[in-house]
């Protein structure tokens, strides 16, 4: 495997958890910081589309 | 919870918000890049760092420079990041790292790290363990003790060995005000109850699950919730009742008597015992898998005649802010020859007593009449080796050496769960010494 792939699965790994970690904390956050975390939720996730099209790419 | 000082190296936005929200409690600094990290570190006092490697996507472990930074600080360095590989842990505990997470648990990770080290701050600031709540000057003991101590802020179970008297229940005591938990410290001693009783004890029962249950009573097992649950002389329980505490201790949950409805609790194991562990799973008399649930750092307690300089010790400590009392050399003498057989239970008697009667100078004829026992036998000094040899010398050499080799095939046969090839393996020994063995020790040999 070539380092950029390496590359790209750790920051998929590290953005899915960071989403995974997000979805739990959730239910705990107060209205004003559950908007602020589906925003960076949304952002995430959206990132996360991008390293999977980088990804489909490299292969 | 003590207020510490963190700070938290992360580039991903979600990550920090993930962090800051399980540090809320807490006063937290967070950097986004090693640049700012470091001029942080060099600016600002912080307890615990909490920092992930690659930071972005074209990074090339760069957070692994704020490690260094942080250990040379004295800042309790932890990693979270999701390069978990073998190179990378290693190098990060080379720079310095205290732990290393994988990230995605941050809830439970972030949790015991916060008490980890806030216990360890408590204790670096709690008077000498030794000189307080558990005395002694014996130095193996203080090694063991010390040792065990280590393990009091986290979740292994403790198991305490030693006869009656010992001290068991003050240093589980001691484990427990060291551990950061919560919850109480809950003892029970299991020899005092009936199989029966005992259920109701620790699971709890509701109002009319038996014959004079008139209320509902809570258990042990829950009382000791986010506390610890301190099961003495575990090793008289009956097999019914090890395997139902075997399951609620896997499970986390039980049924109290008369329930339909399960109960969670979240305790955490320290447990005594006098015999043996080994012999008592030898003999049938402790399940293996309880033994294994319950065993996590085991502490020996030697009785109190094995370690003479700790009863002078002892007896100063239980005379003070009472009536002091000195002794003549020949009072020494015969407290030191005797065999303590209550150990330090009998100690504190002996001195109450004393200190009641009538002379604070205590010669040979009063410490006579109180220790009518008798003086310790000349028993073979130390380790397990002078006992062998004293062995060899009363049985001869080659069955001397055969019980110790019995022992040891035993023990690893229980330990592999009665796998006899396991065994053959783990131990390098012929079928015939294995089939020898069992039959000296009168165990079925059919089967593995």
């Amino acid at each position: 495997m070539n380092s950029d792939v390496s590359k790209l699965l750790h920051d998929l790994r590290s953005k899915c958890s960071s989403l995974k970690s997000a979805a739990e904390l959730f239910k705990d956050c107060s209205a004003a910081e559950r908007k602020e975390m589906l925003a960076l939720m949304n952002a995430a996730a959206g990132e996360i589309t991008k390293t999977l099209e980088a990804l489909t790419k490299a292969l | 919870m003590e207020r510490l000082k963190v700070l938290v190296l992360e580039d991903d936005k979600l990550a920090q918000k993930i962090m800051a929200s399980r540090l809320a409690d807490h006063d937290v600094a967070v950097a986004g890049d090693l640049k700012t990290a470091l001029k942080k570190l060099e600016s600002e006092p912080f307890d615990i760092g909490f920092f992930d490697l690659m930071l972005g996507p074209d990074d090339d472990y760069s957070g692994l420079k704020a490690i260094a930074a942080a250990a040379a600080k004295g800042v309790h360095a932890v990693v979270v990041s999701s390069s978990d590989s073998d190179e990378i842990i290693d190098r990060a505990y080379e720079l310095g790292a205290r732990d290393f997470y994988a990230k995605g648990n941050e809830d439970a990770n972030v949790a015991d790290i916060l008490r980890k080290v806030t216990q360890a701050r408590r204790s670096a600031a709690a008077p000498d363990v030794f000189a307080s709540a558990f005395i002694t000057g014996d130095a193996a003991l203080k090694a063991d003790v010390g040792e065990a101590l280590k393990y009091a802020p986290t979740d292994l179970p403790i198991m305490l060995l030693g006869p009656s008297g010992t001290g068991k229940t003050s240093l589980a005591r001691v484990l427990h005000e060291r551990s950061g938990r919560e919850g109480a410290f809950v003892a029970i001693n299991c020899s005092a109850y009936t199989e029966d009783l005992l259920e109701a004890e620790l699971f709890g029962y509701r109002k009319g699950a038996f014959t004079g249950a008139a209320d509902s009573r809570k258990g042990r097992l829950l009382e000791a919730h986010k506390g610890t649950l301190f099961l003495d002389e575990i090793g008289t329980m009956s097999a019914n009742m090890q395997m139902k505490l075997l399951k609620a201790i896997e499970e986390r949950s039980f049924h109290p008597l008369g329930s339909d409805k399960p109960e969670r609790s979240d305790f955490r194991i320290i447990s005594a015992t006098l015999e043996d562990p080994q012999d008592l799973i030898a003999r049938g008399r402790m399940r293996f898998d309880l033994f294994q649930r319950v065993h996590g750092y085991t502490v020996n307690l030697r009785p109190l005649a094995d370690r003479p300089a700790d009863i002078f010790l002892l007896a100063q400590h239980f005379m003070k802010g009472g009536r002091r009392l000195s002794f003549t050399a020949e009072a020494k003498k015969a407290m030191e020859a005797y065999a303590w057989p209550g150990n330090v239970r009998e100690l504190k008697k002996f001195v109450d007593l004393l200190a009641s009667g009538q002379e604070g100078r205590v010669g040979l004829e009063a410490v006579k009449k109180l220790l009518k026992g008798g003086a310790r036998a000349e028993a073979p000094r130390g380790g397990p080796l002078d006992a062998l040899y004293a062995d060899a010398l009363k049985r001869g050499l080659e069955a001397a050496l055969e019980s110790v080799s019995d022992e040891l095939v035993i023990r690893n046969l229980n330990e592999n769960g009665g796998k006899r090839t396991k065994t053959l393996a783990d131990l390098k020994i012929s079928t015939r010494l294995l089939y020898a063995t069992m039959k000296r020790r009168g165990l079925d040999s059919q089967g593995d």
